[in-house]
C-alpha cells in the first residue's frame, strides 16, 4: 500500500481564496483597505475583487484602488461593478487595474498556480434581469429587449470564460461576478428588487460549465451563503455583508472536482 | 351631547403627508444620483419619523448622507442606524470541503 505523498510545496493541499466586492473607493478612500490587503501573502493565495470597486467609475477613483492592491504578494482577479461603469469609461477604468498588476475579466478566464495545481476563474459582470420565475422577457420595446439581451450576453460571456477553464485541466474552479447568479445571497433586500439585484442566466451559465464555487457582490443588504441549482455553492462578499476587508475560503486542491451534470441546452452542447 | 373635535383642527400647516412619501422617494432618488452614488442606504417611514438603515465605507461617507437625508427631509424627525463597513482582515475562514 502506497500512502500519498506530500504535496510538492509541503502544504496541504488547499487553495485560500480571499475575496471582497462592494469597496466603493472614492479619491479620499486611499489606504483604507491597505493595511487589511498587506496581510494576504501569510493568510491567503489570491484575491478575488467583485466588482463596485469605486463610487463613480471614475479614472481617479480607480487609481485609489490601484493603489490599494499593486504589488501586495498575491494574484488580484477582478470584475467591475455597476459602480465602476457610471462614468462611462469601463475600459480606463479596466487599463488602471491591470496596470496594478490585476487581472480584470469580463468574458475571460486567469489560470494561477496553487501549490502545484492550477486554480482558474472566470469572470464576468453579469447584469440584472431576475430569477427563475420572476424575469424579464425579451420581448416588447427596443429598450425592454436591449435590457434583457444585456443580461444574455453578460452570461454568455461567463459561460464562454468557464468554458475556456474546462481546457486547463483546473483542479479548482471559480466563477467571479458583480450580479448574482441565485436570490439565496439576496435574502434581506426588499424582494421587490431581486429582478435588479441578478440574474438566474448566470446560475444556469455556472451550472452548466461547472464550478467549485461561485463569488459575487452587489447585494449590499444580502447574506453571504447561497447555492446554485446544480448545487455550486455561492457566496455574496459585498463588503457590507462579510463586514470584513475580505472573506476566506478554503477549497481542496485534491479533491474531485464538481462536473457539470449535463450540459443545457442554452450553453453547452449534449 | 357629545362634543367631537374637528378632523383636522390640530394638523399643523405645511406640506401634507403624502408630500412626505414624495420627499422620502426624493431622499432615495438623490442618494442613487451622481454625487452620493450610495445605493446601499435603505430609507423606510416607521411611524413618524424616518429610518435610515444600511452599510457604507467610512464614516465621513455617513455624514454626508444623514446631512442630505436631514435638507431633503426638513421637518420631519430622521433616525439613523448607518453603520461603517469593517475593514480588518478575517480572524478566520471558511473550509468548502
Amino acid at each position: 500500500m502506497t500512502l500519498p505523498g506530500p504535496e510538492p510545496t509541503g502544504r496541504e493541499a488547499v487553495v485560500r481564496v480571499a475575496a471582497v466586492g462592494d469597496i466603493h473607493l472614492g479619491e479620499d478612500c486611499a489606504g483604507l483597505l491597505r493595511p487589511a490587503f498587506e496581510a494576504l501573502p501569510d493568510c491567503a493565495d489570491l484575491l478575488l475583487l467583485a466588482g463596485d470597486l469605486t463610487r463613480h467609475g471614475s479614472v481617479a477613483e480607480a487609481e485609489v484602488v490601484a493603489g490599494e492592491i499593486a504589488g501586495l504578494g498575491v494574484p488580484v482577479v477582478a470584475v467591475l461593478g455597476n459602480h465602476d461603469h457610471h462614468a462611462d469609461t469601463p475600459d480606463e477604468v479596466t487599463r488602471v487595474l491591470r496596470d496594478a498588476g490585476a487581472h480584470v475579466l469580463e468574458g475571460e478566464s486567469a489560470v494561477l498556480p496553487v501549490a502545484g495545481h492550477k486554480v482558474g476563474v472566470a469572470g464576468a459582470k453579469g447584469f440584472c434581469g431576475g430569477f427563475l420565475g420572476r424575469s424579464a422577457g425579451e420581448f416588447g420595446e427596443p429598450e425592454m429587449k436591449a435590457f434583457v439581451r444585456t443580461a444574455r450576453r453578460g452570461a454568455e460571456r461567463l459561460a464562454r470564460a468557464l468554458g475556456e477553464l474546462a481546457e486547463h485541466g483546473c483542479a479548482v474552479r471559480i466563477a467571479l461576478t458583480h450580479f448574482s447568479p441565485v436570490p439565496d445571497t439576496l435574502a434581506g433586500e426588499p424582494l421587490e428588487i431581486y429582478p435588479f439585484l441578478g440574474s438566474y442566466l448566470l446560475a444556469e451559465a455556472i451550472d452548466a460549465h461547472g464550478a467549485d464555487l461561485a463569488v459575487h457582490g452587489h447585494a449590499h443588504l444580502g447574506t453571504e451563503h447561497g447555492m446554485t441549482a446544480g448545487g455550486v455553492r455561492v457566496r455574496n462578499v459585498a463588503q457590507p455583508v462579510i463586514d470584513h476587508a475580505f472573506a476566506l475560503y478554503r477549497l481542496p486542491l485534491d479533491g474531485h472536482p464538481t462536473r457539470p451534470h449535463a450540459p443545457t441546452a442554452r450553453y453547452g452542447t449534449r | 351631547m357629545t362634543e367631537r373635535p374637528e378632523p383636522y383642527e390640530d394638523r399643523a400647516p405645511g406640506p401634507g403627508p403624502y408630500e412626505d412619501e414624495y420627499r422620502i422617494a426624493l431622499l432615495r432618488e438623490r442618494l442613487a444620483g451622481d454625487g452620493p452614488a450610495e445605493l446601499g442606504v435603505r430609507v423606510e417611514r416607521r411611524g413618524g419619523v424616518v429610518l435610515l438603515t444600511g452599510t457604507v465605507p467610512t464614516s465621513t461617507r455617513r455624514e454626508e448622507i444623514l446631512d442630505l437625508a436631514r435638507a431633503t427631509l426638513t421637518g420631519l424627525t430622521v433616525r439613523t442606524d448607518v453603520a461603517v463597513a469593517g475593514r480588518d482582515a478575517p480572524d478566520h475562514g471558511e473550509e468548502l470541503s
